[in-house]
């Protein structure tokens, strides 16, 4: 079945590719139908680490400009987008899969969490957060009083 | 984007098998998800630009060819975690970035270029020059 046919003039300069393009997109329709029924944007992990909390996002593209992450009363707020490339005449695409505009998401901290360390670097378009574990506590003895 | 688990093995012989020796010394074979990158394709005057989302993709790591007008790009993705992590919540999965695309003669093979900006491939595809109008010399007896 074809997804998409192109429908622009130099049509035959990726004749073939259109063919193989079809049914790539079968396979990348499926992954926005997961965007779209409840899976939210960016995707994340979670890893836990002896001392620290590390979270992974994959934005590529955004600029740090665009990120704005936020931390209050045990949750983290990510907030960031990108546009579509700028300069580019929106008639003139002949294929559109990237995602653009702009996501927000909150993830709720793992308990025991030091907040003002929090940590974040963005390369190659991968967003690593790193949240430190405040210090066990030690155990407090309760005086127990009989009578 | 799609969930095809590939196995990768980098021993692997051209038709497929194994090494015999790599087998029994990893009992675990090395799985790798390859995931076909959305891309952008738009026109401008002077050709395309394909732009390729492939987070976790540096320089060193991404290979982009061309051969028999087919244009391949393989990003490999290291892992992001150190060893030792211990994942607790899982949305997406780690895996490398393979898609090619075949090209006709309008595209000037010669003059494709790349660059890689924070994990977004952007390739420009340029046309070839229109052929200038050549004056042919009659001569007359």
């Amino acid at each position: 079945m074809a997804v998409f046919r192109w429908g622009h003039s130099w049509s035959d300069a990726f004749s073939d590719l259109e063919r193989e393009v079809d049914s790539i997109l079968q396979s990348v329709n499926q992954t926005f139908q997961g965007l779209r029924f409840g899976r939210q944007y960016p995707p994340i992990n979670l890893y836990d680490l002896d001392d620290h909390y590390l979270i992974t996002a994959e934005i590529a593209g955004v600029v740090t400009e665009d990120l704005d992450l936020a931390i209050a009363n045990g949750v983290l707020t990510v907030r960031g987008g990108r546009k579509l490339d700028e300069g580019a005449d929106e008639n003139r695409y002949r294929r559109q899969e990237r995602p653009h505009g702009t996501w927000q998401r909150s993830i709720s901290l793992p308990e025991r969490v030091t907040e003002d360390g929090l940590k974040a670097d963005l390369t190659n378009g991968i967003l690593r957060i790193v949240l430190p574990k405040a210090p066990a506590e030690t155990p407090r003895q309760i005086p127990v009083t009989g009578g | 984007m799609s969930n095809e688990l590939s196995r990768h093995n980098p021993d692997a012989q051209p038709d497929g098998t194994e090494p015999r020796a790599s087998r029994e010394a990893s009992a675990q074979p090395i799985e790798r998800y390859v995931f076909t990158p959305p891309i952008d394709i738009h026109e401008t005057d002077d050709g395309l630009i394909l732009r390729a989302d492939l987070p976790g993709v540096s320089l060193e790591t991404l290979e982009l060819q061309v051969q028999n007008n087919r244009l391949t790009l393989f990003g490999r993705v290291p892992q992001v975690a150190p060893e030792g992590a211990r994942l607790v919540h899982q949305e997406y999965h780690e895996g490398d970035y393979l898609r090619s695309f075949i090209l006709s003669d309008n595209v000037d093979h010669d003059r494709i270029s790349a660059k890689l900006t924070n994990g977004v491939l952007e390739v420009f595809l340029p046309h070839t020059p229109k052929a200038q109008p050549r004056k042919i010399q009659v001569s007359g007896s």
